[in-house]
């Protein structure tokens, strides 16, 4: 126990330190946080997309998942909104379009590869890691299976195994991580009949779908989401009407997870600080009080004690002074008693004496 | 012969019976759990990750076990000497809530033996729900410490009893830290999630809000408690803690009674803060207006008039009502208004299995605590150590 | 009385349950907002405003509900509008707004006596207490769009009205401070009539509603056959477009040429640094739009009156090359040319062709070069002519292949991208040529701007010089995402592109799914 303890608050202290560094370092340098350099990023033009599901059947293929009840020529599936799950990491969904009925539009899911992952800020395992190819990956031999990731999760991705009662793990896209290291593009983006997605360096993909909105300003609003949506992801949009349409939230804002968190983190060292200074001040305040009281009270004792030994002396005194007055008084009524019966009675010999006559 | 049929007549109550039942389905729901994975035994799916096990479980167990450190602070901090009968129960309670809390999050993580990982393994200092942990850790480690002098009164161990003693103020300066930083992170764990929680009960100070509420709970629950024990108990309680409870009961109901106005108008504060009054008029607007007035509002007041009539039963109703306000705060922010932007084909209602799982570990919370309380001094003082208190 | 009191305490936990539950349900199902419905009557009665801050929120009223109201209960215009001169005001039981205490005593005491009256009466009335009018948001949606005065309007009016233009077309006389008609002079209302009123005359909101529902009334009020006298009547679309249109208007006679000689500026620009001059068939164009309006602001006058070579304060700064290339305005000439490649035959290839202001294959097509002999700088009384002559030298051709060009254009084209999974693709090239070639034999814009019959070709062969041959398709794209060149789609995502772009762009139902184009591998 105590070396849990002991070890534990190393960590505490360490955490508040870095907590405190951190969230410093953080509002310094957040705002301007674009990837690591030389990342890539994959963008998603919503307008080319025709909902084959290609890049499903791709992405079931490079990533060994299971086959689905239905194949993946079947584009029936599309009658439903579908999220990703254990055995898909990327679905596409059909919307309607409300401005050209006739052209619903398609967009594909999947995981967007944050700058700033809200997965990884709140994984207490650190299971995901944003690798420096722009990649958010994850470590199934660390993962406790809190499910933390996808509550945190603003698009809903990470997905898991409801089902593995023993070993479950975390499922979401790998941005095909192990491709790119060989120097492969991830799989649905090969597998795009259409070049819906377009994957290169941020920097470059950023400057393509700029380009695209320059050129055909009738065809694009002017908005590349996920250039600053929750500070930036990898995967990049670019739409013909809102994205909203394509099944997207436009009121993320801009904030990247960590620093939603950041003031939370930082309030522990100060907790960690000051409680134990004020409680004790408290504590000692209380202790003062009570110690002036027992002595207060002490002194007060005294006093009444001493006060009634006074009294009492005084009452003694008093009484005896009284008593000896008594006496004297006794003495004196007795004398006074005794010569007025002397005197009556020579009264009464002499009357007598008289009557006699 | 004869006496043994008069003990098992004697175990065979009500309680024990339902009690009994209980635990076979618990142990059933267990089997399944760790066979057929969460889906077997829950309603959980990918986009509600968190059910009831974390909403009550958790959310509820810990700051209802919050009655520990709020007691503790008071009588050993604050000096409020004349508490001191409701520590020993409160701790308890604390340790017991805590323990299960840690014992119910085993079914709901996928692998609950790398629960420690996050210490031995791979810290992740980022994440709130490590902050969560690690203090929840702590703290129980902390809570079973302040219960040992009972457990050792009752084994008759009274050096180590004595040793454990003279740390009282540490551990309680302790305690009260770990908690104000627990209490507040699980409340700080959904601001990681603004799009996802609904704004009236989404806001910056979601960790102040736990934290002050946790102190609500704490307050009430050692009230309720102390009724039940003092229902219940009654033959295992000497005089003083019988002619204390009075006091406890309206000294509590007073803090109660203030916090629970604090609360309130920090609450207020948030909604001005965010500007969110517009969605008062909306569905989600009436029912936070229904926990805020009617679990919050209403308890403040209860409580003031309780303890200004010097109204014991009243005051005892309205800790039950001030706690199913926490309960339901805790419901609302990790279940109800979560997930507020899905279809209601896809929200999340828990699966029966998932309730009696709940039923399950709060029956089994009941019967240590009955087994102790009979069997250590918690509600009277050893005779041996009468005057050490 | 302690048992009741307990007895009491275990009522209210129950009933804090069900409580509890119903607004759980409550809380579950998400209200949206709705409205009453759309109507293009509402009037927010807000007339108190021209003497500060309102005191209580403005008005939603219904002004059609109101006039049907009426008609029902047999009153007129006249029960609200009071006669000022010969019409009546479009103010509410006043001429004017003499204080705020006045104007809103008249709305209070007027408004909720007819409501009661009617509320005696039986009927369905408006309300009689403060907050029933004074709601604060609207209730109903306005769909209210302005009312066009089109050609074909004008034309019903001269007719029915006997060519009397002086019943509404008029001039205001400075010196005799009276309104007169100056035959030829005719002009448009927006000519006088501004935004907001102005000293001695009435808005353009004012003259159309007391002039064009005024002359309805009394029309109508003769018996015979007249325009709407409801807000719907003219403001609500779907009422709007049930209006009867004629077509085939004879040409409005103003005084407007045939055909216009758009010149680059005045004389201080030299000959030769200049554009050519650009030929416009007023007269076509004319056709071709409802209203004048379509292209003329408020006054009829020339473009570069207002619009100079720099840019003026008149024409807003917007320069005589803005006024007639701006892609995003409907008023210029390329803008409105641009959308009319919104036809569906024209989608096809434009909806892939990046729009630009810099093409310079078609400069040329509209600043058409003059004719050899064309003596400069023309007289102005050669202008005429002079336009003339080059409006007919670039007239719209009819483009086709000639039997040699139809020899040298493949029929089919088979591609085999795909065909490690399916079966090479069968292109049928000519057929799509040709189809293509027909598409723009009925328009006359593409007449002018296809005369050249490779430019059909560089819809699909783009980039390259027109030719016969042009360069293969992989010649610039093969592989994907070549960070050199990240513009250029890979092949397989260029025919997609190409393909399926100016299938769906074009609304073809087939070929659409993949096996249309490629055949399962069997």
């Amino acid at each position: 126990m105590t070396l849990t303890r002991r070890r534990f608050l190393g960590w505490m202290s360490a955490a508040g330190a870095s907590t405190l560094l951190g969230s410093s370092a953080n509002a310094a340098s957040s705002a301007s946080f674009k990837g690591f350099p030389g990342s890539f990023a994959v963008l998603h033009d919503i307008t080319l997309c025709v909902g084959c599901r290609v890049c499903e059947a791709a992405c079931n293929k490079v990533n060994e998942l299971p086959l689905p009840d239905k194949p993946f020529k079947d584009l029936t599936v599309l009658n439903e909104k579908r999220r990703t799950n254990a055995k898909a990491f990327t679905v596409v969904n059909r919307f309607e379009n409300e401005q050209n009925p006739k052209n619903p539009v398609f967009a594909k899911k999947q995981c967007n590869h944050c700058l700033e992952p809200a997965c990884a800020s709140a994984c207490f395992v650190k299971a995901f890691q944003k690798t420096p190819e722009g990649s958010v990956v994850y470590d199934h031999t660390v993962c406790v299976g809190c499910r933390y990731c996808m509550i945190a999760c603003p698009f809903n991705i990470p997905a898991y195994e409801y089902d593995n009662p023993l070993t479950p793990r975390i499922m979401k896209c790998t941005f095909c991580h192990p491709r790119i290291l060989q120097g492969l593009v991830p799989g649905c983006v090969e597998a795009c009949p259409k070049e819906a997605l377009s994957f290169g360096k941020r920097k470059d993909i950023l400057s393509l779908a700029r380009e695209r909105i320059r050129k055909n300003p009738e065809r694009y609003i002017d908005h590349i989401y996920g250039e600053t949506e929750m500070g930036g992801t990898s995967w990049l949009y670019i739409a013909g009407n809102s994205f909203k349409q394509a099944g997207m939230r436009e009121d993320l804002g801009v904030t990247p997870a960590p620093e939603l968190t950041a003031g939370a983190l930082g309030a522990v060292p100060l907790v960690v600080g000051l409680w134990p200074v004020l409680l004790t001040g408290i504590y000692a305040i209380n202790q003062r009080k009570e110690k002036i009281n027992a002595e207060e009270k002490r002194i007060a004792v005294a006093e009444a004690i001493e006060r009634t030994h006074a009294q009492e002396k005084q009452k003694l005194a008093s009484a005896m002074e009284k008593a000896g007055k008594d006496a004297q008084k006794e003495k004196d009524l007795a004398i006074k008693q005794a010569v007025k019966k002397a005197l009556e009675e020579a009264q009464q010999g002499k009357t007598e004496e008289a009557t006699d006559v | 012969m004869s006496e043994k049929t008069i003990s098992v007549n004697k175990f065979l109550t009500p309680f024990n019976l339902v009690a009994g039942i209980i635990l076979l389905i618990g142990a059933v729901i267990t089997v399944l759990r760790f066979t057929q994975g969460l889906a077997g035994v829950t309603n959980l799916s990918d986009s509600n990750p968190w059910g009831i096990w974390i909403g009550f479980d958790l959310l509820c167990g810990v700051a209802l076990a919050a009655g520990g450190f709020v007691t503790s602070a008071a009588v050993y901090i604050f000096g409020m000497k004349k508490y001191h009968s409701a520590v020993r129960p409160a701790i308890l309670t604390g340790f017991l809530g805590y323990a299960l809390v840690v014992f119910a999050l085993h079914y709901d993580v996928g692998r609950p033996w790398r629960l420690p990982y996050p210490f031995i393994v791979q810290p992740g200092t980022t994440s709130l729900l490590f902050e969560v942990g690690a203090c929840v850790a702590l703290y129980l480690t902390v809570l079973f410490i302040e219960f040992t002098p009972a457990a050792m009164e009752w084994l008759g161990l009274k050096k180590a009893r004595n040793i454990v003693v003279r740390l009282t103020l540490l551990l309680t300066i302790f305690g009260v830290v770990l908690s104000t930083l627990h209490q507040s992170s699980l409340g700080a764990l959904f601001l990681i999630a603004p799009s996802k929680l609904h704004p009236l009960w989404y806001s910056t100070y979601l960790p102040v809000y736990f934290f002050v509420s946790s102190i609500i709970a704490g307050l009430s629950m050692v009230i309720f408690e102390s009724t039940l024990s003092h229902h219940y108990f009654k033959d295992k309680m000497d005089n003083t803690h019988l002619t204390e409870n009075t006091d406890v009961t309206l000294g509590f109901g007073k803090a109660a009674s203030l916090v629970l106005a604090g609360y309130f108008s920090i609450k207020m504060v948030g909604i001005a803060a965010s500007d969110n009054w517009h969605y008062l008029s909306t569905g989600y607007g009436l029912w936070f207006l229904l926990e805020l007035l009617g679990f919050v509002a209403l308890p403040c007041f209860m409580y003031a008039v309780g303890v200004r009539d010097r109204n014991v039963t009243l005051i005892r109703w309205t800790s039950v009502v001030a706690i199913l306000g926490v309960v339901l705060n805790r419901f609302n922010v990790s279940l109800i208004a979560f997930n507020w932007h899905l279809p209601s084909s896809e929200r999340y209602f828990p699966h029966w299995m998932e309730i009696m799982t709940s039923v399950f570990i709060v029956t089994i919370g009941i019967l240590v605590f009955r087994f102790i309380v009979t069997k250590m001094p918690i509600l009277y003082a050893h005779p041996d150590y009468k005057e050490t208190h | 009385m302690e048992k009741a009191r307990s007895v009491l305490y275990k009522a209210i936990i129950p009933a804090a349950v069900v409580i509890v539950t119903i607004f759980g349900v409550g809380a579950y199902g998400r209200n949206g907002e709705s409205l009453n419905g759309k109507r293009a009557d509402v009037i927010m009665i807000d007339a108190l405003k021209i003497f500060g801050k309102l005191d209580r929120p403005a008005v939603e009223f219904l002004h059609d509900t109101h006039t049907k109201a009426l008609e029902k209960a047999k009153k007129d215009c006249t029960a609200c509008h009071l006669p000022e001169k010969d019409r009546l005001s479009t103010k509410y039981q006043r001429l004017s707004d003499v204080s705020k205490k006045q104007s809103m005593d008249i709305y209070h005491a007027r408004c909720i006596e007819c409501h009661k009256e009617s509320l005696t009466s039986g009927e369905k009335s408006g309300p009689v207490t403060c907050g029933g009018c004074h709601k604060g948001k609207p209730g109903t949606a306005s769909v209210r769009e302005p009312a066009g005065f089109d050609k074909s309007l004008h034309f019903r009016h001269t007719k029915s009205l006997d060519n009397k233009c002086e019943l509404c077309h008029h001039e205001y006389d400075d010196q005799s401070k009276k309104l007169f008609y100056a035959k030829g002079k005719e002009g448009t209302c927006r000519y006088c009539h501004k935004e907001a009123a102005q000293e001695n005359r009435i808005s353009y909101r004012q003259a159309a509603h007391s002039g064009c529902i005024d002359c309805h009334r009394k029309t109508i009020a003769s018996g015979e056959k007249s325009g709407p006298l409801l807000c719907s009547g003219c403001h609500d679309p779907k009422q709007s477009a049930l209006v009867e249109k004629v077509k085939n208007t004879p040409r409005m006679k103003r005084n407007q040429p045939d055909v216009v000689l758009i010149k680059t500026g005045k004389d201080e620009i030299q000959p030769e640094t200049r554009m050519n001059f650009t030929p416009f068939d007023h007269k076509a164009h004319e056709d071709y739009n409802d209203t004048c309006r379509v292209c003329h602001h408020k006054e009829m006058g020339s473009c570069n009156k207002c619009h100079t070579v720099p840019g003026s304060k008149d024409g807003k700064g917007v320069s005589l090359e803005n006024a007639m290339h701006q892609m995003d305005s409907s008023r210029s000439c390329k803008g409105c040319h641009e959308k009319q490649k919104s036809d569906k035959k024209c989608m096809g290839c434009h909806s892939l062709i990046p729009k630009t202001n810099k093409d310079e294959n078609s400069c040329l097509k509209c600043h058409a070069k003059p004719p050899k002999d064309a003596m400069l700088p023309i007289l102005p009384e050669q202008e005429p002519l002079f336009a003339k002559a080059l409006l007919d030298s670039r007239r719209p051709m009819i483009t086709s292949f000639s039997e040699q060009m139809l020899k040298e254009v493949p029929e089919k084209v088979t591609i085999k991208v795909l065909s490690n999974q399916y079966e090479p693709s069968e292109f049928p090239h000519r057929k799509i040529a040709q189809t293509l070639l027909k598409n723009i034999s009925t328009n006359k814009l593409a007449g002018v701007f296809h005369k050249d019959e490779f430019s059909i070709c560089q819809g699909c062969h783009h980039n390259s010089p027109a030719s016969l041959k042009p360069p293969k398709c992989q010649s610039c794209h093969n592989k994907p995402f070549n960070e050199k060149n990240p513009m250029v789609p890979g092949l397989l995502g260029a025919y997609h592109q190409q393909c399926m772009g100016c299938h769906k762009a074009m609304e073809m139902e087939s070929p659409m799914g993949c096996t249309e184009c490629h055949k399962e591998k069997k």
